[in-house]
């Protein structure tokens, strides 16, 4: 009341929305709530998928975490957050976005309880951090090393991996023939795996059993002149020069002019450009190279030169193709025809043009040093092939991770009640608060093996029950039980080779804490009417005409939250 | 999409523009997919087999389709759903891939989320019936593999291939000639065919329609019908034996692509100038006639000059012929195209026994064909109808029907057709079904229920008592032991297909059910649609 004889003081500016203190904290804890509801039946082999349709007439389906995120299109501040963890858990395993969403909304939920109690949000921060760090070294404990074992074998272990990520996707039916194709593809690439090396071409028509791989290069017919058909179209032992220029004929320079005073010196004007591109074309040939490859265009005329001379060539071929025929022929793109010794050459066994589909595909097989794969994705519309490319990269980024750091956890939700199991009998040690919030972030790791049985159409209690059993033996045997998402009960999930790479699981327990700690750290929110509209990146343009007049009705609406 | 209020009863803004957007969840948006799939495939069902209906479609622009083809009804539907558009793909894959088969692919698939749908009433989860279907699916291929018969592939005997084409003609609205077209279709499949390496390319074969004559007039020509006329009204209208010049530069002088400009600042000069450009004329018709071209053909224009230069100097040409054709051209007469006129040789002149000029009735239209060629490798199947509807339908028949001769050179497995290949794999996998523990049990059923839809749809078309026949059929197949027993379609009065001769190819087959298991797979599997309500 004395504030009312005081002369106001206004210190922001008029329209800016502030919510603070506690009831802040719980709103923003809600809207994480529920945009975990929205994915979190995803989550695993028995997880559906979200038909995400956007007002550009553009369809997706998927079942990816991240992709999903990604399309929402989120705007609520704390929410938002929740995007960002499965987007860097996407780029740094790959896989495990809906886990760590999911887990990071769980935390939120758990520690709900307690704000309203009035606990301080600082303790509990505190406490889900010594929680997290403990069961990053608990889930380091329990991984199991796959190190050491011979090539055939690591393969073997490294499918196993994949398989298990496919598990829950829309290939999911065929995830031997998958997993085998991205372990293959993975073990053609040299130690330091980039992923730009393996393409994937997609083509509609057919099941997802004609996809193949390529041990090598394969990509589709380029744009061709009058002549191409006649050029041979298989080779054995082929050559292979790559250019960055454009064989046409053209003016050599942009802005030169002939004068000629003379009409009898104008044969010789033409003679000399008809000259430049034969010579051009010349050297080509000469070089002995049988396949031409140019990022540029290959004019009508060099094509019919080459096809005269039984010699394949393709223009326009995209940039990052050429650069996958280049690492894997061994050949070095050229931008000038001088000098083109043999060594700038590539060298492929086999060359041919083949139908897959209704497109031709230009493949190049048995390089000299493959360090590329390419894998050629079928299947029977656009968004199916669209989304096993998805799950074909989450498992070439899992395959990746395994290889670099060899170590696994059994998957099914069994390290996650491993995990709790040991925080809560950590917790058990304290005396304090602490232990109110270790053993509620235990509660919180559990949602894993229950969301997968609730997704399978199982009693999600009956079944966490029987884990906690098995996990609580003292003799240890039970550690690697997990949810057996065939007959509803419960499996050594390691035994049943579910297994994941174990860095995926510490990366989703310190992500989602993070997450989860910096959402509870916020106490206030100042949301300036003007800035935060461009200033919320994808929100501004599409979201001001629609809002034009509702604008005014939403400022209203958040003008009750001040206090 | 609903609202989330927190406990002080405020909304919270988690979407981009939430309110306006529509979300439809769980089993409610599984029904909602499933609709929409059926009534895609309902559309198509009446099309199913020799009997089946066309469809007659009107585009925005006033265009009319009449077309037996599902792939063709789909697309020109144009399809607003999102499920719908799967199927829509579904169909279109199915015709990249195969060619043929593209309603049987959505009948199956709508028959499958037909069946899914009341599996779905009784609780069972929908991840659980798509994995029963895709076993289902395993079975049914394993079956078809089984029941698959090889046929020698023989360039002397060409009966099976022409046919199972026959088989596929049938259905449509050139039934009636189906013999002449499929032997037209195989013929120009195996000349274009590279039977070692058992790769076909489509694009050489060329199908060019004429609206005028009869059906029965459509014919094969070894080599290239281009529609375009020979440059200069006087020029004799047949050339036997001739040797083909192909050019892709004008019959001009040639112009420097660099900027260029000739200064004339006298008399003289502009005289050299003009008789330079006339020397050009005439040093290129020279050289034409030196090669021993007897005709030329051009890809770009000539002016008058160089027309009547032609003319008189007895040069037969033809100008402004495309890319495409012209490619085809060099391909079919052995004969490379020709970039200037001073690379212009004997040798690379291109040969055909024929070139003449077609007039038809009492239109004015003309076209130039090139038969007779040298090297037969790219030929033209010459299309006549009464109207342009019936020659587009034409096309798209022989188009499917090149595309099943092109799979049995690929792949020379058949199966037989009238539904026997659907009934053998429904009886399989119902039998299969026994044996699997587990909910998957009841959708492995569902999908045997589905199979028959091919079958049913096939028999209802023809007048025939759908049920009662099918049961007649299954019962024999069982009892017989014998998978090619079908619907008989045409009343001729027999069920074995092998005896009426109705084959399909193997791969084709194969396709469908695995492409139809795919997409309802997929389409189970979402259970959360969430669209902006703005686009309708």
């Amino acid at each position: 009341m004395s504030a009312m004889m005081q002369p106001q003081i206004i210190l922001l500016k008029e329209g800016t929305d502030t919510s603070q203190g506690k009831a802040q904290l719980i709103s923003n804890i809600n809207a994480c709530v529920a945009v975990v509801d929205a994915i979190r039946t995803t989550l695993g082999p028995r997880g559906m998928d979200k038909l995400v349709h956007d007002d550009k007439g553009t369809t997706t389906i998927s079942n990816d975490g991240a992709t999903i995120m990604r399309l929402l299109e989120i705007v609520h501040p704390a929410a938002k957050t929740l995007v960002d963890i499965a987007r860097s858990q996407d780029s740094e395993v790959g896989d495990g976005t809906t886990t760590v969403v999911l887990l990071a909304g769980e935390f939120l939920r758990e520690a709900k309880p307690f704000i309203e109690d009035g606990v301080h949000p600082q303790l509990i921060i505190r406490a889900f951090r010594t929680a997290a760090h403990l069961a990053v070294l608990k889930t380091k404990e329990l991984a199991i090393s796959i190190e050491g074992k011979d090539r055939e074998d690591r393969n073997q272990l490294l499918q196993k991996c994949a398989a298990t990520t496919l598990n829950s996707k829309l290939i999911g039916g065929e995830k031997e023939f998958f997993s085998k194709m991205v372990v293959d593809a993975v073990s053609m690439l040299d130690e330091d795996v980039r992923l730009s090396m393996i393409g994937v071409k997609k083509v509609q028509g057919g099941t997802m059993r004609d996809s193949f791989l390529v041990q090598g290069v394969a990509f589709k017919k380029t744009f061709s002149y009058a002549g191409f058909e006649q050029q041979p179209k298989n080779f054995e032992d082929a050559k292979i020069l790559l250019l960055n220029l454009e064989l046409e004929l053209k003016s050599e320079k942009e802005n030169a002019e002939v004068r000629l005073t003379d009409p009898a010196q104008y044969q010789s004007i033409v003679d000399a450009e008809w000259n430049i591109i034969y010579d051009k074309l010349d050297k080509c040939v000469k070089s002995g190279a049988k396949v031409v490859l140019s990022r540029l265009a290959i004019g009508d005329l060099a094509t019919q030169y080459f096809a005269d001379r039984d010699i394949f060539c393709a223009g326009r071929v995209a940039e990052d193709d050429l650069q996958r025929v280049a690492s894997a022929t061994g050949a070095q793109v050229q931008t000038t025809v001088n000098n083109l010794v043999p060594e700038v050459l590539g060298f492929c066994q086999h060359f041919e043009e083949r139908q897959v589909g209704s497109e031709r595909f230009n493949i190049f097989t048995g390089c000299t040093q493959a360090k590329t794969a390419t894998i050629v994705l079928r299947g029977g519309a656009e968004q199916f092939i669209a989304e096993a490319e998805r799950s074909l990269h989450d498992a070439i980024m899992i395959v990746r991770r395994a290889i670099k750091n060899q170590a696994v956890v059994p998957g099914g939700g069994a390290i996650d009640m491993e995990v709790s199991r040991h925080l809560r009998n950590y917790a058990r040690g304290i005396a304090g608060k602490a232990q109110l919030f270790i053993n509620a972030y235990a509660k919180a790791l559990e949602v894993i093996p229950r969301q997968l049985c609730d997704n399978a159409g199982f009693d999600a209690t009956d079944v966490l029950n029987k884990l906690r059993q098995k996990h609580s033996l003292p003799s240890g045997e039970g550690a690697h039980y997990g949810v057996d998402i065939d007959t509803g009960g419960i499996t050594d999930t390691y035994e049943a080779f579910v297994w994941e790479p174990s860095v995926v699981k510490v990366n989703a327990f310190n992500a989602a804490t993070e997450a989860a700690c910096l959402v509870l750290s916020v106490d206030e929110t100042i949301r300036n009417p003007r800035s935060s509209q461009p200033g919320d990146d994808g929100m501004a343009g599409m979201q001001m005409p629609g809002r034009g007049r509702g604008g005014g009705m939403r400022g209203r609406g958040r003008g009750m939250r001040r206090r | 999409m609903s609202l989330a209020f927190d406990e002080y009863g405020r909304p919270f803004i988690i979407i981009k523009e939430q309110e306006q957007k529509k979300r439809v969840k769980g089993l409610e948006a599984q029904k909602a997919n499933i609709m929409a799939g059926k009534s895609v495939a309902r559309i198509l069902r009446t099309s199913l087999g020799p009997k089946g209906m066309d469809k007659m479609l009107q585009s925005p622009d006033g265009d009319v389709t009449i077309t037996n083809d599902g792939a063709t009804i789909l697309e020109q539907m144009e399809v607003e759903n999102q499920i719908g558009k799967l199927m829509v793909d579904l169909s279109r894959s199915q015709d990249f891939e195969i060619g043929d088969g593209t309603t049987g692919v959505v009948v199956t698939a709508g028959a499958l989320l037909e069946q899914a749908e009341s599996l779905l009433d009784r609780g069972i989860h929908p991840i659980r019936v798509a994995d029963g279907y895709e076993l289902a699916s395993k079975i049914a291929v394993e079956q078809l593999e089984k029941i698959s018969t090889k046929f020698p592939l023989d360039k002397d005997n060409l009966e099976p291939l022409i046919q199972t084409c026959m088989t596929t003609l049938s259905s449509k609205i050139v039934g009636r000639c189906k013999r002449t077209l499929a032997e037209i279709a195989v013929k120009a499949v195996v000349a274009v065919a590279d039977l070692e390496r058992r790769d076909v390319n489509l694009d050489l074969i060329k199908l060019e329609g004429k609206v005028g004559g009869r059906l029965e007039d459509t014919e094969l020509i070894d080599g290239i019908i281009v529609d375009k006329d020979f440059s200069h009204p006087q020029m004799p209208k047949q050339l036997e034996d001739v040797k083909i010049a192909i050019l892709t530069c004008p019959f001009e002088p040639p112009k420097p692509k660099t900027k260029h400009k000739v200064d004339i600042d006298s008399v003289e000069k502009f005289e050299t100038l003009r008789q330079a450009e006339k020397q050009y004329f005439d040093d290129m018709v020279q050289k034409c006639k030196d090669a021993g071209a007897t005709l030329v053909i051009c890809q770009w224009g000539f002016d008058d000059e160089a027309n009547h230069l032609l003319m008189h100097r007895n040069l037969p040409a033809v100008r402004w012929v495309g890319g495409v054709e012209l490619e085809l051209i060099a391909i079919a007469t052995g004969g490379r195209i020709v970039p200037r006129f001073q690379d212009l040789t004997p040798d690379k002149l291109g040969k055909a026994g024929l070139v003449r000029e077609r007039a038809f009735g009492t239109t004015k239209d003309r076209m130039l064909s090139i038969e007779k060629c040298a090297n037969s490798r790219a030929v033209t199947i010459f299309v006549r109808g009464g109207n342009k509807m019936v020659i587009e339908e034409t096309k798209r028949s022989i188009h499917d029907a090149l595309c099943v001769a092109r799979n049995l050179i690929r792949d020379n497995g058949i199966v037989y057709g009238g539904g026997s290949a659907e009934i053998a794999c429904s009886l399989a996998v119902e039998a299969a079904a026994d044996k699997v523990p587990g909910v998957e049990q009841y959708a492995m059923r569902a999908f045997a229920d589905a199979l028959d839809a091919v079958p049913l749809a096939l028999a209802e078309n023809s007048g025939l008592q759908p049920i009662d026949t099918l049961t007649a059929v299954k019962a024999a197949q069982v009892k017989e032991g014998i998978p090619h027993l079908g619907i008989d379609c045409n009343d001729v009065g027999t069920n074995d297909m092998k005896k009426q001769n109705v084959f399909e190819t193997l791969i084709g087959k194969k396709e469908q059910i695995l492409l139809a298991t795919q997409v309802v797979k997929m389409i189970l599997k979402i259970d959360d649609v969430i669209t902006p309500s703005t686009y309708e």
